[in-house]
């Protein structure tokens, strides 16, 4: 049986009085797609969040390759090779492309001096490699669509050789060719190696990605299928009935 | 075609671009109302030294505003300063500490700001009136009327270090260009400009991505306390005397200088050459206005009606580049 590249183990975790996560045992292989699904409150964004270091989990363990881990912040998980694509929250409006792909992560010279140009032509060459363009990559992202700010915040963790992708919700506010683009992206990130989580409401945006599907409901694991073995209607009814 | 249009876009989105094409108007139009007195030797030697006060600070306010918040105390610390120079000196200190010590003084205050703000969580418009009114109080309180105002400065290194004349420019404006250069590259060139221009323009998004939010904040603070000293002691060295309406009405005019300089109000958006631009244009049309008898009271109404023209304008283009893209 090969190894998992990350391993939660009876994870539990508590709001106050609240029970969130139940003993949730969580695995993702390597170069593996797992759709994450469940209704609202099931605990997936509690779930993978403690994944990536931005909640500590009260109770269980989290292995990566191997090797027992455990974070302080984000900047650990991220420093392992796990990163979080949000919605939104991942770009600055006013910075452009490159500067968004760089951003915490400057290139810089002497004394701290920005490598802009650097910068530039790696991002150039970045997106022209994952078959991206962008009209003008001098312009503040804010002018760029939904799905093209997906994008960048998805080439960003393939740049910097993530292993892991944690994606929440990334078709939520789309169109459906831009829902389209993102999800060719993942088929991308899954073809450079990289395993991705994906969380989603949709089914009918999972499904076409994802090798594996987990449902959580209040708090616990309620399947965790390969896709084949399962079709989305059945899905849906777990989600439904629990 | 297209490329003209692109290019045209890309320049009306860099505010300060609005800003320079109303300083050239502004400009030429007091020159040819003025009849030439304009660019006279004394009023221009004059009209240099008070951009160079001003300006200095308001590069300070317009780095701040691009990290998203506001300095209102900026009067208060200067009266402060001002209180602590004079104290300093009549005390017999020596020149070169009291500038120090004045300095430091003005650090502190940046730092208490941020602290109120980003550790109280409270607004900066709002903790930085709170010390505006602090600080003046203070000041107010050590100074009663009858308190000696006027101070000797004999001393020939102070002197020529901050208000002297260098082939008959002040000095005032070589530190001012000083600074512009340093702010200039800190903000375009170093990676602590990204900083603040990715917490100015998504505070999250930058802590999401490791970048601490709250020291880029606290050092913009402490860079507007700093020059707001430093000009502080320009100006008393200058006039020899505690100057009870020193930096009056700066806290809004050097906001109004920013926005119509390209600096947006929300943060994020801003370059040095607008808050040069915009700083310089105010001091002409601040000069105009003394030169015209116009009331001091209604240049108040005149930075008003300003920023809000700025305001409007600025935000009436950035919609339609974004209807346009």
């Amino acid at each position: 049986m090969v190894q998992p590249l990350v391993e939660m183990i009876d994870i539990h975790k508590w709001f106050g009085g609240v029970h969130a996560l139940k003993g949730v045992n969580f695995s993702v292989g390597r170069n593996e797609v797992v759709g994450l699904v469940g209704d609202n409150g099931a605990g997936k964004s509690t779930l993978i969040k403690i994944l990536s270091g931005y909640y500590r989990p009260d109770r269980g363990k989290i292995i990566f390759e191997g090797r027992e881990v455990q974070f302080k912040s984000p900047a650990d998980a991220r420093k392992i090779g796990i990163e979080t694509v949000y919605q939104d929250q991942a770009l600055c409006p006013n910075l452009n492309v490159a500067q968004n792909i760089f951003l915490g992560r400057e290139r810089i010279k002497k004394l701290g001096f920005l490598d802009k140009s650097k910068m530039f032509v790696e991002s150039a060459r970045l997106l022209e490699k994952l078959g991206l363009s962008f009209k003008n990559l001098d312009m503040p992202v804010e002018f760029l669509s939904g799905g093209e700010k997906q994008c960048v915040a998805i080439a960003r963790s393939l740049y910097f050789k993530s292993k892991l992708v944690i994606m929440d919700e990334p078709t939520s506010a789309l169109s459906l060719r831009e829902s389209q683009k993102v999800l060719d992206f993942i088929m991308k990130l899954k073809e450079s190696g990289v395993s991705v989580i994906v969380i989603s409401h949709n089914l009918y945006h999972v499904f076409p990605v994802a090798d594996r599907i987990v449902v959580l409901s209040k708090g616990k694991k309620i399947a965790d299928l390969s896709k084949e073995k399962v079709d989305i209607e059945e899905v849906a009814k777990l989600i439904i009935s629990s | 075609m297209n490329n003209v249009l692109d290019n045209t876009r890309k320049l009306l989105r860099r505010g300060s671009f609005i800003g320079f094409i109303v300083f050239l108007i502004i400009l030429v139009s007091f020159i040819l109302l003025s009849k030439g007195y304009f660019i006279q030797h004394t009023n221009l030697k004059v009209l240099i030294t008070q951009i160079a006060e001003f300006s200095i600070v308001s590069l300070g306010v317009g780095l701040l505003m691009i990290a998203q918040e506001f300095d209102l105390s900026i009067p208060g610390t200067m009266l402060f300063c001002s209180l602590v120079f004079l104290y300093l000196h009549n005390s017999g200190v020596t020149p070169a500490l009291i500038v120090v010590i004045v300095l430091i003084v003005g650090l502190l205050i940046g730092l208490l700001n941020a602290m109120l703000t980003i550790k109280g969580r409270i607004p900066s418009f709002i903790s930085t009136l709170a010390t505006l009114l602090l600080w003046t109080g203070v000041t107010n309180m050590f100074s009663p009327p009858g308190t000696k105002r006027s101070i000797i400065i004999k001393d020939p290194l102070l002197v020529g270090f901050f208000v002297g004349d260098v082939f008959g420019v002040p000095v005032q404006f070589l530190w001012f260009l000083f600074f512009a250069v340093v702010l200039g590259l800190l903000l375009h060139h170093h990676v602590f400009g990204s900083w603040v221009y990715a917490t100015g323009g998504n505070k999250d998004a930058a802590r999401a991505m490791g970048i601490n939010t709250d020291l880029v904040k606290i050092a913009c603070f402490m860079i507007v306390g700093f020059l707001s000293a430093f000009s502080a002691i320009i100006q008393v060295i200058r006039a020899g005397a505690f100057l009870v309406g020193i930096g009056s009405a700066w806290n809004l005019k050097a906001i109004t200088a920013c926005v119509m300089g390209g600096v947006s109000l929300f943060g994020g958006y801003g370059d040095v050459f607008g808050i040069i631009i915009g700083s310089i244009t105010l001091s002409i049309i601040e000069n105009g206005l003394i030169m015209m008898g116009v009331s001091y009271l209604l240049s108040w109404a005149v930075y008003g009606a300003l920023l809000l023209m700025f305001v409007i304008a600025h935000s009436h283009i950035r919609r339609r580049m974004k209807i346009l893209s």
